[in-house]
């Protein structure tokens, strides 16, 4: 789950990374009692979790005589089709030079990947694309607790010696707070010392709870349903509706429709050892979508066992036809019980999905 | 085949959860089956002395290590507790270790497989479907009926989906010499590029068919690792482009990981790119 600029600040700063002084405001009028902690020059930058909020207009310069007006025009906008419900009020830096830093996971080398730029700011990756060298790389042991000294200078280059700190803060957040990615950019130096200007922080969603993380994002009543679920849940916008175990399957489903010239309604993912209740969950679920005409249930036993999913499809009992597609564990009782409800048993996934067209039509 | 033989012992880490025993069952089954030795012991903290299908079970790997020839471990530990379990089962010696649990925190991962990597210990997964050499031996979860035995590798990021590809090759009179399922877990003990190394090394493998997903840039990099004959297939063509991780995503894996990119740039590597599972055995019939 990706923070809020201003909660990735507020870890940052408490683990000792400065950060420019500011407070956040959901109300235009509430600039003014603060104002004076921030002096006269301030940024105004829109809470929104979307790329590119600079270049769409959600962050503005403006002098604290126009500060309240503006304020009020960014809460009126939408960045990127995302309403503005907060902004970050904060001061205005004196900035003397950009970097980059940032740390995510190397997939491929299977551990975290320090990497600095000389260059911070929004033209990063082209800047990265057109010079190799213009962000250096350090991977580091996950079972280190800090950055070693000779990546360190090796990252650094001629860069300030007092980055080398913000670095290790930096790594330490991106362990102890379970992070995908903890990117500062830009990193700027100042006279007053070095700053994170911006902040990105996106935890892991299998450490949420350790965290003590809760999601309260945006969510639809049908999101929030299979949120509660545990279902992997997309809302898309065609007619048949989806439900498989496991990403591959369900994406292949999905993508196999689409090659037929059908569209989707959604992609549900009932996941691993998914049992009668959580099927029949799924399969009300999707029965509640509006669009959907008909569900394609495409199940592949591993962990998953098909007599369960079978009672599942039968306690659901939607109006909407059912095709279903099984094969695995227990597959044989599974397909029994379907046969005595009167539920139509596709033998392969090709097939599956053209039934369902046919009907859905 | 790869990673092992009918002469793998093998124990399972909470052979007393529901997972752990209904497949500690199933692979037992298979054992007496195909004539492996199966599963030799279990451990499940504060149940020494229990028996799961006949299997005798331990506090600790170490325990169960002390009375059982094994070299190899299927994980079933909950997600909270898992990365410590790999790393008991790498320190008490365990060589292979395949970790069936989802939802692990992926710092756990990291350092699970690090440290287990210290210990010349091999991770499979997590988030996997383990693997299955057919008429050899089967670690994890994957229904053993669909497969049959012959001279093509599978190595896949998903599970149901690799089970799909493995029904049509079977289907199509295709046969596999070890069906892996490497796990769809950002970080994950075997990549493409080791499971195919592995593939290459196995005189027993004619070619190999690989699944992909969107995200990450793994499979293109497993490819390009071999020499051989290759069939790809990735699932998410028409899935919404993927939520980008910031900037960092795009500069390490330097271009985007949706799935059509990823077909493109397989292509251009040579590799036959199916559109569906169905025209998998086709392109691999060519390929023999």
């Amino acid at each position: 789950m990706k923070l809020l600029e201003y909660e990735a600040k507020g870890v940052f700063s408490d683990y000792g990374i400065r950060i420019p002084k500011g407070f956040v405001i959901r109300e235009p009028e509430e600039i003014t009692a603060h104002l004076q902690e921030v002096g006269d020059a301030v940024v105004l930058k829109a809470e929104v979790d979307v790329g590119g909020r600079g270049k769409a207009g959600g962050v503005l310069m403006v002098d604290s005589t126009s500060a309240v007006e503006k304020a009020r025009e960014l809460f009126s906008r939408e960045i990127r089709g995302v309403p503005v419900r907060e902004i970050l009020v904060e001061e205005r830096l004196e900035i003397e030079h950009e970097y980059y830093l940032s740390i995510a996971i190397d997939r491929s080398s299977k551990q975290p990947v320090v990497l600095f730029g000389d260059t911070g700011g929004v033209e990063i990756e082209r800047a990265a694309k057109e010079e190799e060298s213009a962000i250096r790389r350090a991977l580091v042991s996950p079972l280190l607790r800090e950055v070693p000294a000779f990546l360190m200078r090796e990252l650094l280059a001629g860069a300030p010696a007092d980055i080398a700190p913000v670095i290790n803060n930096l790594y330490r957040i991106f362990q102890e707070k379970d992070a995908m990615l903890a990117e500062i950019n830009p990193l700027v130096t100042t006279p007053a010392g070095v700053y994170a200007a911006d902040a990105k922080l996106i935890i892991d969603d299998n450490a949420l709870a350790r965290q003590g993380i809760e999601v309260n994002r945006d969510l639809s009543e049908r999101e929030r349903e299979a949120e509660r679920h545990g279902f992997s849940y997309v809302e898309l916008d065609g007619t048949i509706g989806v439900i498989g175990n496991g990403a591959g399957l369900t994406m292949s489903t999905i993508d196999l429709i689409d090659y037929y010239r059908g569209r989707a309604a959604n992609f549900l993912d009932v996941g691993g050892g998914a049992d009668q209740e959580r099927v029949m969950h799924a399969v009300r679920l999707v029965a509640s979508l509006p669009s959907v005409k008909v569900i394609l249930v495409n199940l592949l036993g591993g962990i998953t066992r098909c007599d369960e999913v079978a009672r599942g499809i039968i306690t659901a009992g939607v109006d909407v036809p059912v095709i279903v597609r099984m094969a695995g564990t227990n597959e044989e009782q599974g397909r029994r019980l379907l046969a005595e409800h009167g539920y139509r048993m596709v033998d392969s996934m090709e097939a599956a999905v053209r039934v369902a067209l046919e009907v859905g039509e | 085949m790869i990673y092992g033989d009918r002469n793998l012992g093998v124990i399972v880490q909470n052979i007393t959860g529901r997972q752990g025993r209904f497949h500690t069952e199933l692979m037992n089954a298979y054992a007496r089956e195909v004539g492996w030795r199966g599963i030799v012991a279990g451990v499940a903290p504060g149940k020494a002395g229990m028996e799961v299908d006949g299997v005798p079970v331990y506090n600790t790997v170490k325990d169960a290590l002390a009375e059982h020839d094994a070299t190899a471990s299927v994980i079933f530990v909950p997600a909270p507790a898992a990365g410590d379990a790999i790393m008991e089962a790498a320190y008490a010696g365990i060589e292979l270790a395949v970790v069936i649990t989802e939802h692990i925190p992926v710092h756990d991962t990291m350092k699970a497989i690090a440290y287990a990597k210290l210990h010349d210990c091999t991770v499979i997964g997590p988030n996997c479907p383990g693997l299955l050499s057919p008429g050899e031996c089967k670690l994890g979860i994957m229904p053993a009926h669909l497969a049959t035995r012959g001279e093509v590798g599978v190595v896949s990021r998903s599970g149901t989906l690799t089970y799909e590809v493995v029904d049509e090759l079977s289907r199509a009179g295709i046969g596999q010499s070890t069906v892996v399922g490497i796990g769809g877990d950002p970080v994950i003990g075997q990549t493409f590029v080791d499971a195919l190394a592995r593939f290459e090394e196995d005189p027993h493998t004619k070619a190999v068919v690989v699944i992909g997903e969107v995200g990450g840039n793994l499979e293109e990099e497993g490819v390009r690792s071999t020499d051989l004959p290759v069939v790809a297939y990735i699932a998410g063509v028409s899935a919404p482009p993927e939520k980008r991780m910031g900037h960092a995503g795009a500069i390490i894996e330097g271009g985007e990981g949706d799935a059509r990119s990823k077909v493109r740039r397989l292509s251009e590597v040579g590799v036959p790119v199916a559109a569906r599972p169905s025209e998998i055995p086709g392109l691999v019939l060519e390929l023999l």
